[in-house]
């Protein structure tokens, strides 16, 4: 039997519904699937029971934990896709909405991170899910497996003084030498999963951080990196460069 | 005793959260809203950020505009600093809207459009899920995810991924393409053009000969988009405000404020222009704005349609067809460019020139303006951005009002109006997400 499976978005940008529709894999999707709802391209209004909810967006309003809590009662496992509906995503930068990721409401049973979700990554786990598979990710963080990993500083004395290159300083077609940190560029590949095939640093930019942290305990991480690095002033009265896509939790 | 009845219907195959409500007052249907449930908030979160962080930032406004988006805010903090932006980069500007823009107008013209069409010209009333339809057409089926997957695959040689682009950044594009994503680009174009030529003769054969529905027609609304002497071109030109052949008005981006102004609680855009009068930005006043394609076989399809077609928000739906072609042309041109791949340093942002900034862009769904003001500090203090759709909110609700008003004093079943104005908000191709920034 195919597997069915319930598709909605909660606030977001359709950024994952839309890479979802452009897969390669996508005409393979659909054939081997049933999609049962999935108000982007169904007009199905009614939810029913499922194998798998794929959730794209975080919660910004009640109704929507209503919604959410309906689609975990109709489904066996219930997947967070993208970094909103993981980690908070984008709003986190929000002054006036108080955004949460999905698995403070509810019981999640995986994660596809990502700002998009990296189209690689993205397939594979909807084949493993079409196939029942483990879907479990990578534990590790960017720097595992940087492409600059060869010079990478081990004792980070050099000051943190900008959080972007400076356009000219990018040198076209070629592949920086220098591990950002040693530059003086904060890259917050020490702290966000692996999975992306690192395509900000090989072109050139540092890691914003769009994947998400790797272990559940971002804040601590955060406050661990901080601990290594020296921030200049400027960066450090600066908002919202470790948590543009991963809301910290506060605990109490 | 007046009785009041508000119903709340949501909507589908449309991008984002939206709802129509329908006000009855007296079992007569007093008004009907188009709403969009929340606002991000996105206007008011970057104040206090630093001028080449924005960019990356709006790019999350929209999963779909997300190019359109980022290359406007990049145009406008180029602004505050009077620098020219590399030809090199300006060209891979345009191949990266191609690319968005034939990705979102392939999704809606598939999952959105096409199923209303056979609905409305009561072609098949029961095409509606993916599934259906590639029994319908496998062809036709095959070509679109094609096109999807073109679209895509642009972004990802020259954006770095495909949705939420890497290389596009504040004084360019940080990508040299090389010979071989250039020949692999053009392979992409090339088959772009055989599909989207097969898909409007297709259009053409099924739609030509058939009269769209009253209801779809445009009451008298002003056409709004970039002019670029005339030609087709979503990159840069002057405001073009036009009514008909014999009066527009024209006029340059930082002069906007004269026309157009933001809503004082940031939602919704007013028109100093005329009180009376409705503004419509998208594809369809692109084409009235456009003089001259330069391209006969364009010629040819739109002269298949006559005024009936031409009158009515249906066109769109041709007119996405031809811009996607359009832009397959243009896109084949551009990689013909030597300087495409010839290095090139991009422009120091470091000589603040002025205080505020401006970028604007026509988005698939029309004309998209980004304003930003800094302090002393060179930090926002305020941010304003103009969306397609608000532009049209005005006129799609007028439009649905209307119809609604009719069909339930002819039926008075309230589910087959539910159902119709769906249609017809579609047939705008809102973008919610875009709204809702």
């Amino acid at each position: 039997m195919k597997p069915r499976f319930i598709i909605i978005s909660l606030t977001s940008c359709s950024g994952c519904i839309s890479t979802l529709i452009s897969l390669d894999i996508f005409p393979q999707f659909l054939e081997r699937t049933k999609i049962i709802y999935f108000p982007f391209i169904l007009d199905v209004e009614k939810i029913e029971d499922c194998d798998i909810a794929l959730v794209e967006g975080c919660i910004s309003e009640e109704s929507e934990i209503n919604l959410l809590k309906e689609v975990r009662k109709h489904a066996k496992k219930v997947y967070a896709l993208g970094t909103c509906a993981a980690f908070g995503g984008i709003l986190s930068l929000s002054n006036s909405k108080d955004i949460k990721p999905i698995s403070d409401f509810i019981q999640i049973d995986g994660i596809i991170p990502g700002c998009p979700p990296p189209s690689k990554l993205f397939g594979n786990i909807l084949i493993r899910l079409i196939e029942n598979k483990d879907t479990s990710l990578s534990e590790k963080v960017l720097c595992a497996n940087c492409p600059l990993r060869e010079n990478m500083e081990k004792i980070l004395d050099t000051d943190i003084i900008k959080i972007n290159p400076n356009p000219e300083e990018i040198i076209l077609g070629e592949e920086n030498s220098d591990c950002f940190l040693k530059r003086g560029i904060l890259c917050l590949g020490p702290i966000t999963r692996e999975g992306c095939e690192s395509k900000c640093i090989k072109l050139g930019l540092p890691c914003e951080g769009c994947m998400g942290p790797v272990s559940k305990d971002f804040t601590s991480n955060i406050i661990n990196f901080l601990s290594l690095v020296k921030l200049s002033k400027d960066l450090i009265n600066y908002e919202g460069i470790f948590y543009r896509f991963s809301k910290p939790k506060l605990r109490r | 005793m007046k009785r009041l009845l508000k119903i709340v219907d949501v909507c589908t195959r449309v991008e984002g959260h939206g709802t129509v409500k329908i006000l009855l007052q007296n079992d007569e249907i007093s008004n009907v809203d188009f709403e969009i449930q929340s606002n991000r908030g996105f206007e008011s979160f970057l104040i206090g950020k630093k001028l080449n962080d924005i960019p990356k930032i709006v790019s999350r406004i929209c999963g779909l505009c997300y190019a359109s988006q980022t290359i406007a805010s990049c145009k406008a903090v180029e602004n505050f600093f009077n620098i020219s932006t590399p030809e090199q980069s300006i060209l891979l500007r345009h191949l990266l809207l191609f690319g968005e823009l034939i990705k979102s107008h392939s999704m809606h013209f598939y999952f959105q459009s096409l199923p209303d069409l056979f609905q409305i010209f009561d072609i098949s009333q029961k095409l509606f899920s993916p599934y259906e339809l590639i029994r319908y057409d496998s062809q036709l089926t095959t070509y679109i995810y094609e096109l999807i997957k073109i679209g895509n695959e642009i972004e990802k040689i020259f954006g770095g991924r495909s949705v939420h682009l890497i290389t596009s950044i504040p004084g360019g594009i940080v990508y040299l393409p090389s010979r071989k994503d250039i020949s692999m680009a053009r392979k992409y174009f090339q088959k772009a053009k055989i599909n989207l030529e097969f898909i409007i003769d297709k259009f053409i054969g099924v739609f030509s000969n058939r009269v769209p529905p009253e209801e779809y027609d445009l009451p008298n609304v002003m056409y709004m988009g970039l002019n670029n002497f005339g030609n087709f071109n979503r990159y840069s030109g002057t405001l073009k405000i036009k009514e008909n052949v014999k009066n527009s008005i024209e006029f340059e981006e930082k002069n906007y404020s004269s026309y157009f102004e933001k809503d004082i609680n940031l939602r919704g855009i007013d028109f100093h222009f005329d009180k009376n009068k409705r503004f419509l930005v998208g594809p369809i006043s692109r084409y009235k704005i456009t003089e001259n394609y330069e391209n006969d076989n364009i010629n040819t399809y739109l002269g298949y349609f006559d005024k009936s077609w031409q009158n009515s928000v249906l066109f769109s739906n041709f007119l996405r067809l031809i811009e996607m072609y359009f832009e397959t042309q243009q896109g084949l041109i551009i990689l013909e460019e030597p300087v495409l791949n010839r290095r090139t340093i991009l422009p120091s942002l470091t000589s603040l020139k002025n205080s505020e900034g401006i970028g604007v862009i026509e988005a698939p769904r029309g004309m998209l303006l980004h304003h930003y003001y800094i302090n002393d500090n060179e930090i926002i203090k305020k941010a304003k951005i103009f969306i397609p759709t608000e532009i049209n909110i005005p006129i799609i609700n007028d439009t649905i009002t209307k119809y609604a008003q009719e069909l339930y004093n002819r039926t008075g079943d309230i589910n087959i109006v539910k159902k119709k104005i769906q249609t017809i908000i579609r047939a705008f191709d809102p973008c919610i997400s875009c709204v809702a920034h």
